[in-house]
């Protein structure tokens, strides 16, 4: 690409780490590594936002595999670890802002790469109007409670004010992303543990209410719940562990965060277990006691209800918690709200090195000079993600639902290339040791196998039209329409660009490469 | 004067950054000074929820590489600089660090964030500098950037309180006025907005009387070898006293930092923050004790 050009005056830069060192929390009496720590797990259950991931993906994940919910997230993680180790190896050859697009393209070329750049790309988009759709859902459930009006929650259905607040969201997340504006440490901690804490006290409520025989549909806890094999059909086990993917989706950064930075070269490690440990146990508490409270059946308050599935929290909460309900839609609100931004960054920065790497105009590259932010990027994800959330309301009754299943597929698509592409990088170093061996080949092959199988598994059930929530276009599923038209204007916009910009298509801007020594 | 004094620019690749960068060369053109441009990035300390990248870190300090040559390009020769790459908390905190660092006389920002009708209003950056500089703060009023650096340093003029803590910015003046070769004014202003019912002619006198009087002793406490000339500039209100003054393109104008303000640290008094929205140029904060290490 354009090489810099070279300063004719002196420079000097301090190192990031030294200054970090100096002027940082070090300095405020806490040990570096246990703030590394600690604030890793922050960060990472900050991004995953348990919070709102269960109560978006729970109930599709119901209709999928039934009481087997907690066995499907068990396995689920299981891909998700395989890659993420494939990530964190790639991550720390080959540090880049464009992640899987300048993975994939240094190790299959720039077709591949720019697919993968694309299906990442896409994937935030969609998992940017999800995450606003559930935050207008709750703050419209929040004021109802604390007004004590409950039809004020059912306003959230009326799609043009559903549309009108959400775009709302969207702007006061693409604000606080283009000005890089933070909270204070201490903030997102409470923030975080409120979270934590509600979800706790949800499920042991729900468990309570089952004990005092005032569950909605009692249904006992059985250990198949945890088996695998129980799911009817391989078709429901995929469905339900690409839906399990999404869960865990943004896990990975706490496994790539702390590498170069201070503390012990543990803390990555220490901190992506820890992380992931807090999760299961959440989620897998979570959806026991809703079970064992709610039952799969469609009744009213059922998991199996298709009317209640898109957002079961909202639902749920005020049978099971009454009047401490609002403590539910307050962790749902401010989790989707603290995901938001730290989700903007992903397909802004990808955005910026695909321009930066001329596989995008370079209008995308722009970095506003003073909050140091992609500006550009940022605003045409803000922009794509709310007119994808407008048309998908008023096409879908359950947009939530569907959006959240395409989700899982894009996830497959990119972390699968993101798979290949480790263990094709690393193809002429595979044997070198043991733990070259595990990382860059059995891992990654395996996650990538596995996701692969999920995507097209996925893809084929979903031309079903009753895939899903059910809604259909032209006598095909939503969800598969979605991911064509999604995959497909990719590959419009691919060829396009390759008429316009033929220097990274023919390799000039970033080659192929493979990793050596 | 063993070595030449340092002027760090605090340098955001925008207008702002421009006019603060134009600025600067003009006062380090005019005093033989060294520039010391400086991009701040956001540090690791920073708290944040957004998960630090090692591939973005890295292309924005290409980027801000980058960011640097194109200004030192634009400056050419005639001006000694170097440049810099820092890391802190926050723009402000980074440049009283390189001030630090530099042992530098001033900080050179850009004042605006798009003023109305060219004046300037201060912002939230310039504002934090402000609060906790103790080195003396050059504000860049927006279009600075369209002054010919060949303008020069005119003239010098101090703009002296009423009350104590005049003695670090006369200092100043005194010393600025000496290294850019450039006359010294004494400057009192005097606004007279009295309660109505009080007598506005008896009311004008004594402020008067008060303004001469401030003048006379700020002329005493001038080293004997410096001429200055001292003007009492009157108006309803302080805008309207700034208006009624002449200035010159090329004349840099020297307030104290507020009362209220910590010892050796700027605090923008509301008298300086009217002068600044009607001044057509540049203001420079002097923190109220002048810092020793600025001895060049």
């Amino acid at each position: 690409m354009t090489h810099p050009a070279e300063p004719t005056a002196p420079l000097t830069e301090a190192s990031r780490a030294i200054d970090g060192a100096d002027h940082g929390i070090s300095k405020k009496g806490l040990s570096a590594g246990s703030v590394g720590l600690i604030g890793a797990i922050v960060i990472g259950i900050s991004c995953i936002a348990p919070a709102y991931t269960l109560t978006a993906a729970l109930g599709p994940t119901v209709s999928e595999v039934g009481v087997q919910v907690p066995a499907i997230i068990l396995v689920g993680f299981i891909p998700m670890l395989l890659v993420a180790f494939g990530y964190r190896e790639l991550n720390r050859r080959m540090p880049d802002s464009g992640t899987s697009f300048t993975w994939a393209t240094r190790a299959f070329g720039p077709w591949v790469g720019w697919l993968a750049g694309w299906g990442l790309i896409a994937a935030t988009i969609l998992v940017l109007s999800n995450l606003a759709g559930i935050a207008v859902d709750f703050l419209f459930l929040l004021i109802s409670q604390i007004a004590g009006n409950p039809d004020i929650a059912g306003i959230a259905a009326n799609p043009l004010v559903n549309v009108v607040v959400c775009l709302l969201f969207m702007l006061g997340a693409t604000w606080i992303s283009y000005r890089d504006m933070q909270t204070t440490q201490k903030l997102q901690y409470w923030l975080v543990g409120f979270q934590v804490l509600v979800l706790l006290i949800f499920s042991v409520a729900a468990l309570v209410e089952v004990a005092n025989g005032n569950a909605f549909d009692a249904t006992a806890i059985d250990l198949s719940w945890f088996n695998p094999f129980a799911v009817e059909s391989f078709s429901s086990f995929a469905a339900g562990l690409s839906l399990s993917i999404f869960i865990f989706w943004g896990w990975d950064v706490t496994l790539t965060m702390n590498e170069e930075t201070r503390g012990s070269e543990k803390t990555p490690g220490r901190a992506a277990t820890i992380t992931v440990v807090i999760i299961v146990v959440l989620y897998l508490l979570i959806a026991v006691s809703l079970i064992a409270f709610a039952g799969v059946g469609d009744g009213e308050f059922g998991l199996g209800n298709p009317d209640i599935q898109d957002n079961v929290f909202f639902h749920l909460a005020g049978p099971i918690l009454g009047p401490l309900a609002v403590l539910v839609s307050l962790a749902v609100l401010t989790s989707s709200a603290s995901s938001l931004q730290s989700t903007f960054v992903s397909p802004a920065r990808t955005l910026l090195a695909m321009g930066h790497y001329g596989a995008l105009p370079e209008k995308f590259a722009k970095v506003s000079p003073r909050f140091f932010t992609p500006g550009y990027a940022t605003i045409v994800s803000a922009t794509v993600a709310s007119g994808f959330y407008a048309v998908m309301r008023f096409v879908s009754e359950n947009v939530l639902w569907d959006t959240i299943t395409a989700l899982g597929m894009m996830i497959c698509f990119y972390y699968g290339i993101t798979a290949f592409a480790c263990v094709w990088f690393f193809r002429s170093v595979w044997f070198r040791s043991v733990r070259n061996f595990v990382f860059t080949l059995l891992f990654p092959l395996v996650g990538g196998v596995i996701l692969a199988v999920l995507f097209f598994t996925t893809l084929i059930d979903s031309m079903d039209p009753d895939y899903g929530s059910g809604s259909s276009v032209f006598g095909l599923g939503l969800v598969f329409v979605l991911g064509m038209v999604v995959l497909l204007s990719g590959a419009v916009i691919m060829l396009w660009q390759w008429r316009k910009r033929p220097a990274f298509f023919r390799g000039e801007t970033l080659s192929r490469a493979v990793a050596e020594d | 004067m063993s070595s030449p004094a340092r002027i760090v620019v605090g340098y955001i690749a925008n207008d702002s950054g421009a006019d603060a960068l134009a600025l600067a060369t003009r006062i380090a053109r005019a005093s033989e000074a060294v520039l010391e441009v400086v991009i701040v990035l956001p540090s690791e300390a920073r708290t944040s929820i957004v998960p630090k990248d090692a591939g973005y870190e890295r292309f924005l300090r290409e980027r801000s590489r980058t960011w640097l040559a194109e200004a030192s390009a634009a400056l050419g020769d005639d001006v000694a600089q170097s440049l810099h790459i820092r890391y802190a908390e926050s723009f402000a905190e980074g440049l009283i660090a390189a001030a630090h660092e530099f042992d530098a006389a001033l900080i050179v920002v850009g004042a605006a964030r798009g003023g109305l009708l060219g004046r300037s209003r201060i912002g939230s950056v310039a504002n934090e500098l402000l609060h906790s500089s103790d080195v003396p703060v050059a504000l860049a009023p927006s279009g600075s950037r369209e002054v010919s650096p060949g303008q020069g340093v005119t003239r010098i003029t101090a703009a002296v309180g009423t009350r104590p803590g005049a003695d670090g910015l006369i200092e100043a003046s005194v010393r600025l006025a000496r290294l850019t070769h450039a006359p010294l004014r004494l400057l009192s202003l005097v606004s007279i907005d009295l309660p109505a019912g009080m007598d506005e002619e008896l009311a004008e006198l004594t402020s008067t009387v008060h303004a001469d009087e401030v003048l006379l002793a700020a002329r005493r406490s001038l080293p004997a070898s410096v001429e200055a000339t001292a003007v009492t500039a009157k108006g309803a209100t302080i805008e309207a006293a700034v208006q009624s003054l002449d200035w010159h393109a090329g004349e840099l104008v020297l307030v104290g930092s507020n009362r209220l303000a910590t010892p050796s640290h700027l605090f923008l008094g509301s008298t300086a923050a009217k002068m600044l929205r009607e001044l057509p140029v540049p203001m420079i904060v002097v923190p109220r004790t002048a810092t020793p290490g600025a001895t060049t």
